[in-house]
C-alpha cells in the first residue's frame, strides 16, 4: 500500500563549491502527505528543486515509481504525472484565473478530459468560479494559493509538489489551505510539501521529515514527530526557544 | 503634390514598417526581459537576403518574401541557440553585452561580403498611384500596409488562441511557473525568436524596397527606432508597439516635412529621451512601479579582483616611461600612444558603468565634445592648446552631465539605450549645427599640442603627454574610489533603493560619476583632436563606445589597472597581426561575445 | 510628544483603497508592532512612512516636522533608518563596507547639500583627504565594529566578506547593523525574521530587545505573533487597510474584533500535543 512513488537516494547538492544536501535520501508512500521541515538554510526549497528538475543533483538519484528522473528536463517530469504549486504561488499575473487553471493543463493531450478535470477542480474550489474571468495578478494572496492549488490539480497529477503553502497566509487562509490539501490527497493524490511551519504541517501529514543544514535529521509518521522533544525545541512554528 | 496627406500616409506606412521591427523587440523583451541589439542586424540581413534574391537570382516577390522570412527566422534561431541559450546563468548584463557583440560581427560580415556601398534594391511592384483626397498612394504603400496589418493580425491570433501561443505569453510573464507547467521554455524562446527575426527580415526588405536602397549600416537605425517606439509603447507590449511605431513614422514624416531630411533621426532619439525621462512605463501606463527585491538585481559578476603589487605598478609604468628612448620604432609609439588615449576612454568608462554600475553606451560622445571644444577654443578663439585641452575636460564634463542628468532616473538596460541615444544626438548636433562645428566639412588645421609654448611634433613627445595624462587620471580616479566615495558608488551599483534609504542621494553621486568620467573622457577627445590635427562628427563614432565597453569588461569593470591593460591588449594585439586590420571589428565583436561568455569578470576581476 | 504621528493617512492604487484613513503615533523609547493579516496595508503603510511612496491624504510627522511625500534619502538624514522585508544588502561589499555606509549621511563629507557646490565640495574632500576626513573615516571604522559585536561572532569574524557570501540570516543581520550605524531616532524593521526558523528567530528576539533597552524607537512590521507580543509596548492591528484595533498586547490578542478578522478559528499556538486530526470542513 505504500509503495514509494517517489524516492530520493543518496543526493548530493552543490551550489557553485557549497554543498547543500548530503547523501539524501527519503520516500513519499503512494497516497500520502508527506511533509519536509527545516529552517531557512536547511536546504529543503533546494530539494523541491531537484525533485522538479529546476536544479540537477551532482551524486544520487531521484526516481518516480522506480523509474529514474534525475536530472531529467522540468517539462519531461511534469509529463510524468508531477505537479506543482511553487513557493509564492507564481501565478501568471496578466493571464485570467481561467487561462492559468488551463495551462495547468498544458502538457496534456486530452482535451474532454481536461475539460472533465476543469469542472470537478471548480467544485473543489467554488469560490474560484466567480473569479475565473478575473486577473490573477488582482487577487489576493490567499485566493491565489487557491489557483495555484487549481493549477497544479488540472494537469491530473499523481504527485503534488508544495513549496511552502501556507507562506504569508493569514490563519483564515492558512486553515482552508490545509484542508483542501486533505481533501485533494483524499481524491487519491499524493502530496509532498515542504514547510516551515512545522505544527501545521505536521497536522496533516502522515510522514515527516526534518531537514537539519542538508541532512536528514530526524523521520518519522507525523503523530510521533509532533511529540518528539527534539522538534519542538527547535522547530515548532510560534514556539520561540526562549533565552536562547 | 506634398499635402498633408501625403506626409499622413507616408509616416503610417513608414511607421507600419518600423511596427515589424518594434513587435519582434516587443516580444523578445516580454518573454527573456533581454534587449537584444542584435534584432537590427538581423532586418540587415533580410535586407541583403531579399537583394540577392531580386538581383542576383530574380524571383517572384512572394518568394523572396518568404525566403527573407525563413532565413531570417533561421538566423533568430541561431542567435537564441549559440549566442544567449549559452547564457542563462549569467548575470544579467551578459545577453545584452552579447547582443551588441553579434550585432558587431553580422554587421562587419556582410560589410566584408558585400562591401559598405549602399546598393538598391527594386520592388518589383507597378508604379500606378491611387488618388486619395489631396494625396496618393502607391501600389508599395498598399502592399506594404497589408503585410503590416496581416502580420499583426497573424500574431494576435497565435498568442491569443492557440496554446503554444499561451505557453509564449505565460513564459513572458514567469518563467519559472512556465517550466513547472510542463512548458518547454527553450523552444518558446525559439519560437519568439524565429517571429521576431522573420518579422525583422520582412521589414528589413520592405524598408529597401521602400527606399530603393540598402547599406550593411542600416541595422543600428532600424534598432534604435524600433526601441523608441517600443519603449513608448510600453517595453514588452506588442501593441503598444505598434502605437509606439505608428506614432514615431508620422512625428518624423511631419517633422522632415517641416525641417528637412538629416533631421530624420534626432526626432527619434528625442522623443526616446523624453519617453525616458517622463514616462519610463510607455505613455500607456500610470506606472509607479517599484523596483524589485535584489541579490537578483547585480549586474556585476561577483569576484575577487587580482591585486597587483604597488612595485609591479611602478615598474610597469617605468617601463612604458622609457619605451620610445629603448624601442625607435614610430609605428609602435603611436600605437601606445593611441592605447594611451584609449586608456583614457576606458578609466572614464570604467568609473561610470563599473564603480557606478551605470552601463554607458555613449561614451564617444563625451569623446566628441572634448575634441571639439578643444579644437574650437584653439582655433576660433586662440586660447593656448594645454590650457585648451585643460578647459575641454572640463566642458565636457559639465556638459556630459548636463546631457545624462535626463536619464538619472533610469535603472539598468533603460541607461544603455539612452546613452546610447545621447550619444547619437551628440553627433547629429555636431553634424548639423554647422554654424559652430562646421558641419559634415569638420575642423580642419587643428594646433598640434604643445607645452611652454613648443609645439610638439615628434611621436615620443605626443607619447609621453599621453601617458601622463593617463597615468594622472588612473592616480586621480585611485584616490577617489578608495574611501568613502569608491564606497558611495558602489552602493549605488548594488541596489540603488536601499542606497537611498541611507541618505545617498542618486542624483548627486551619478553627477559626480559622469562629471569625472567626462572630465577624463573629454581630456582623451581633446588631445586626440590636436593629434589628428582634423577631426567630424564621424572621428567619435558608436564603435568606439562598443570599443571602450568591450575594453572594460576586458578589464574587469571597475577596475582602473584592468581598464588600462583592457585598451593596451584590444589596440595592441590587432596590430601585431597586421594583415588583420580588415577584421579588426570582426574580431573586437567576438572578443565581446568570448568574453561575455566565459569570463564576464574579465581578466582582472570586477571590483 | 509622538516621535512619528501618522494622522489620518490615505493611499489607492486605482479602484483599491490599500491604506484607508490609518492614524497612529509612536512615542519616544517605545516598541509598536504593526500586524494584520495578508493584504492588510502593512507594507503600503511602510512605504509611506519612509518616503518610497506618497499618501494621497493625511499626514505623517515625525519629532514634529511633516514628513509626509518626502524621499528617503531626506528622511534618512532625519534619524528614520530602516530594513526591508527579504534584506537588500549590497552584495559585493563586504560587511564592513554596507554598516559603513549606514553612516553615510553623518559624514562631513555629504553635509553641503548645496546643489552643484556641494558635490564639487565633497570631491575636494575625496581627493584632498586632510585629518578631519581621514580621523572620521577611523572612527566610523571602530563604531562599525562595535555595532557589529552586538550580534556575538556572527559578523565579526566575517567582517572583510562580501555581503553576497553570507547566509540569509547573516544578511538579515548585517541590515540591522547598516540600520544602527546611521544613530538612528526611529528605526523602522520590516519582518526582520521572515524566513528564520525558530532559533534564529529567537537571536533577532534578544537583539531587537536588546536595541530597546537602549533606548531606541522601534516600528515593527512582523508576522510571528509570539515575536510581537514578547517585544511591544503597543500592538496596532490593520485590516482592509484599517485600524482595528490598538493597545497593550494582552488586550489586542483577546478583542473578538481582532480574533475574528486575523486569527481566525485556526489552531495557531495551540499545544503541540493534541492530536492530529481531520480539520472539520469549514
Amino acid at each position: 500500500m505504500n509503495d514509494a512513488l517517489l524516492e530520493l537516494r543518496e543526493i548530493n547538492t552543490f551550489y557553485g563549491p557549497v554543498q547543500v544536501h548530503f547523501d539524501l535520501s527519503l520516500s513519499v508512500g503512494a497516497g500520502q502527505i508527506v511533509c519536509l521541515l527545516g529552517g531557512n538554510a536547511s536546504g529543503k526549497s533546494t530539494t523541491m528543486k531537484i525533485i522538479l528538475g529546476l536544479l540537477k543533483p551532482r551524486s544520487g538519484e531521484v526516481l518516480l515509481d522506480g523509474e529514474p528522473i534525475t536530472g531529467l528536463p522540468t517539462p519531461q517530469i511534469v509529463r510524468r504525472g508531477v505537479g506543482s504549486v511553487p513557493e509564492s504561488r507564481r501565478l501568471f499575473p496578466a493571464m485570467t484565473v481561467r487561462e492559468n487553471l488551463m495551462m495547468g493543463a498544458y502538457t496534456r493531450e486530452d482535451r474532454a478530459a481536461v475539460r472533465e478535470d476543469f469542472d470537478r477542480v471548480l467544485e473543489l474550489f467554488p469560490r474560484l468560479r466567480e473569479r475565473l474571468g478575473q486577473q490573477a495578478g488582482t487577487l489576493s494572496g490567499g485566493e491565489q494559493q487557491m489557483v495555484a492549488m487549481a493549477r497544479a490539480l488540472m494537469g491530473r497529477p499523481r504527485l503534488i509538489c508544495m513549496d511552502e503553502p501556507t507562506m504569508g497566509l493569514s490563519p483564515l487562509y492558512v486553515e482552508r489551505v490545509l484542508e483542501l490539501i486533505q481533501a485533494i490527497n483524499r481524491q487519491g493524490v499524493t502530496v509532498f510539501m515542504v514547510e516551515q511551519n512545522a505544527s501545521l504541517a505536521l497536522q496533516i501529514a502522515h510522514y515527516g521529515y526534518v531537514l537539519q543544514t542538508g541532512r536528514i535529521a530526524l523521520a518519522g509518521p507525523a503523530h510521533e514527530l509532533l511529540r518528539n522533544p527534539q522538534i519542538r525545541d527547535a522547530y515548532l512554528g510560534g514556539q520561540v526557544v526562549r533565552g536562547a | 503634390m506634398n499635402s498633408f496627406l501625403d506626409h499622413t500616409i507616408n509616416g503610417l506606412i513608414i511607421g507600419n514598417i518600423y511596427a515589424l521591427v518594434a513587435v519582434g523587440l516587443a516580444l523578445i523583451f516580454g518573454v527573456s526581459n533581454l534587449i537584444n541589439f542584435a534584432h537590427g542586424s538581423v532586418y540587415m540581413v533580410g535586407a541583403y537576403i531579399g537583394w540577392v534574391c531580386v538581383a542576383a537570382l530574380g524571383t517572384p516577390l512572394p518568394l523572396t518574401l518568404a525566403t527573407v522570412m525563413a532565413g531570417c527566422a533561421v538566423l533568430g534561431v541561431a542567435i537564441e541557440r549559440l549566442g544567449l541559450r549559452p547564457l542563462q546563468g549569467a548575470p544579467r548584463i551578459a545577453p545584452l553585452l552579447a547582443t551588441i557583440g553579434i550585432s558587431f560581427v553580422l554587421d562587419q560580415l556582410v560589410q566584408l561580403i558585400f562591401s559598405p556601398d549602399p546598393r538598391s534594391l527594386p520592388s518589383q511592384l507597378p508604379s500606378w498611384r491611387l488618388q486619395v483626397g489631396s494625396g496618393s498612394i502607391g501600389a508599395l504603400d498598399l502592399f506594404v500596409a497589408a503585410a503590416g496589418i496581416a502580420s499583426a493580425a497573424l500574431l494576435y491570433a497565435f498568442l491569443r488562441f492557440t496554446r503554444l501561443g499561451a505557453a509564449v505569453r505565460a513564459t513572458a510573464q514567469d518563467r519559472d511557473a512556465a517550466l513547472q507547467m510542463g512548458v518547454d521554455v527553450n523552444r518558446v524562446n525559439q519560437v519568439v525568436f524565429a517571429i521576431a527575426s522573420a518579422l525583422g527580415g520582412l521589414s528589413g526588405v520592405l524598408v529597401g524596397m521602400y527606399y530603393n536602397n540598402i547599406f550593411p549600416a542600416m541595422g543600428f537605425q532600424a534598432t534604435l527606432k524600433g526601441f523608441v517606439a517600443q519603449l513608448v509603447g510600453g517595453a514588452g507590449n506588442v501593441p503598444g508597439a505598434i502605437a509606439g511605431s505608428l506614432l514615431l513614422g508620422l512625428i518624423e514624416s511631419y517633422g522632415i516635412a517641416i525641417l528637412g531630411t538629416s533631421y530624420r533621426n534626432l526626432f527619434a532619439f528625442i522623443i526616446l529621451m523624453a519617453v525616458l525621462a517622463w514616462r519610463p512605463n510607455g505613455l500607456f501606463s500610470a506606472g509607479r512601479k517599484l523596483p524589485p527585491e535584489p541579490l537578483t538585481g547585480t549586474f556585476v559578476a561577483p569576484s575577487r579582483p587580482l591585486s597587483v603589487p604597488r612595485w609591479a605598478l611602478a615598474a610597469a609604468v617605468g617601463a612604458a616611461l622609457i619605451l620610445p628612448l629603448v624601442w625607435r620604432d614610430s609605428y609602435v609609439v603611436q600605437t601606445l600612444t593611441n592605447a594611451w588615449l584609449y586608456g583614457m576612454l576606458a578609466l572614464s568608462l570604467t568609473l561610470v558603468a563599473g564603480t557606478a554600475g551605470q552601463m554607458s553606451l555613449g561614451h564617444a560622445g563625451l569623446l566628441a565634445i572634448g575634441g571639439y571644444a578643444s579644437a574650437l577654443l584653439a582655433l576660433d578663439l586662440g586660447v593656448p592648446v594645454p590650457l585648451a585641452v585643460l578647459l575641454a575636460g572640463l566642458i565636457t564634463a559639465a556638459l556630459g552631465t548636463l546631457l545624462v542628468f535626463p536619464a538619472f532616473r533610469l535603472r539598468g538596460h533603460y541607461i544603455a539605450i539612452a546613452t546610447l541615444a545621447i550619444g547619437e544626438i551628440v553627433n547629429l548636433v555636431i553634424l548639423n549645427w554647422e554654424g559652430l562645428t562646421r558641419g559634415p566639412i569638420g575642423v580642419a588645421g587643428i594646433p598640434p599640442l604643445e607645452l611652454f609654448g613648443q609645439p610638439l611634433v615628434d611621436a615620443a613627445s605626443v607619447y609621453w603627454v599621453a601617458l601622463a595624462v593617463m597615468v594622472g587620471l588612473a592616480l586621480l580616479q585611485w584616490r577617489l574610489t578608495q574611501f568613502h566615495l569608491g564606497r558611495t558608488l558602489r552602493a549605488i551599483r548594488e541596489d540603488d533603493v536601499a542606497a537611498r534609504a541611507f541618505g545617498i542621494s542618486l542624483n548627486r553621486y551619478k553627477g559626480l560619476a559622469f562629471a569625472v568620467s567626462g572630465f577624463a573622457a573629454g581630456l582623451s577627445g581633446a588631445i586626440t583632436a590636436h593629434m589628428y590635427s582634423y577631426i567630424n562628427h564621424e572621428t567619435f563614432n558608436t564603435q568606439i563606445s562598443v570599443l571602450a565597453l568591450t575594453m572594460v569588461i576586458l578589464g574587469g569593470l571597475g577596475n582602473i589597472v584592468g581598464a588600462i591593460l583592457g585598451a593596451v591588449a584590444l589596440i595592441g594585439l590587432p596590430e601585431l597581426f597586421r594583415g588583420l586590420a580588415e577584421y579588426r571589428m570582426l574580431v573586437y565583436g567576438l572578443v565581446l561575445l568570448l568574453l561575455v561568455r566565459f569570463r564576464p569578470q574579465g581578466v582582472m576581476g570586477t571590483v | 510628544m509622538s516621535l512619528l504621528e501618522i494622522v489620518n493617512v490615505t493611499r489607492s492604487f486605482g479602484g483599491l483603497t490599500a491604506v484607508d484613513g490609518v492614524s497612529l503615533t509612536v512615542a519616544p523609547g517605545e516598541l509598536v508592532s504593526v500586524i494584520g493579516p495578508n493584504g492588510a496595508g502593512k507594507t503600503t503603510l511602510f512605504n509611506l512612512i519612509t518616503g518610497l511612496d506618497a499618501p494621497d491624504a493625511g499626514e505623517i510627522r515625525f519629532e514634529g516636522r511633516s514628513i509626509g511625500g518626502l524621499p528617503p534619502e531626506r528622511l534618512a538624514a532625519l534619524g528614520l533608518a530602516r530594513t526591508f522585508q527579504h534584506g537588500r544588502v549590497f552584495a559585493n561589499l563586504s560587511v564592513l563596507d554596507n554598516v559603513l555606509l549606514g553612516a553615510h549621511t553623518r559624514l562631513r563629507a555629504v553635509r553641503p547639500q548645496v546643489p552643484l557646490v556641494g558635490p564639487l565640495v565633497e570631491l575636494a574632500l575625496a581627493l584632498v583627504r586632510p585629518a578631519s576626513v581621514r580621523a572620521e573615516e577611523q572612527r566610523l571604522r571602530d563604531e562599525a565594529r562595535e555595532i557589529l559585536t552586538l550580534f556575538g561572532e556572527r559578523l565579526l569574524p566575517r567582517i572583510d566578506q562580501p555581503a553576497y557570501s553570507l547566509s540569509y540570516a547573516n544578511r538579515r543581520r548585517v541590515e540591522i547593523a547598516r540600520a544602527l550605524a546611521l544613530r538612528p531616532r526611529l528605526l523602522l524593521l520590516d519582518e526582520p525574521t521572515a524566513g528564520m526558523n525558530p532559533s534564529e528567530t529567537a537571536e533577532m528576539l534578544e537583539i531587537i530587545r536588546a536595541l530597546k533597552a537602549r533606548g531606541l524607537t522601534i516600528l515593527l512590521i512582523e508576522h510571528k505573533l509570539e515575536l510581537v507580543m514578547e517585544l511591544s509596548d503597543r500592538v496596532v492591528v490593520m485590516d482592509d487597510g484599517r485600524v482595528i484595533a490598538e493597545g497593550a498586547p494582552e488586550l489586542v490578542r483577546n478583542d473578538p474584533a481582532v480574533i475574528e478578522a486575523y486569527l481566525g478559528h485556526s489552531t495557531i499556538g495551540e499545544a503541540a500535543d493534541a492530536a492530529p486530526r481531520e480539520l472539520e470542513a469549514v
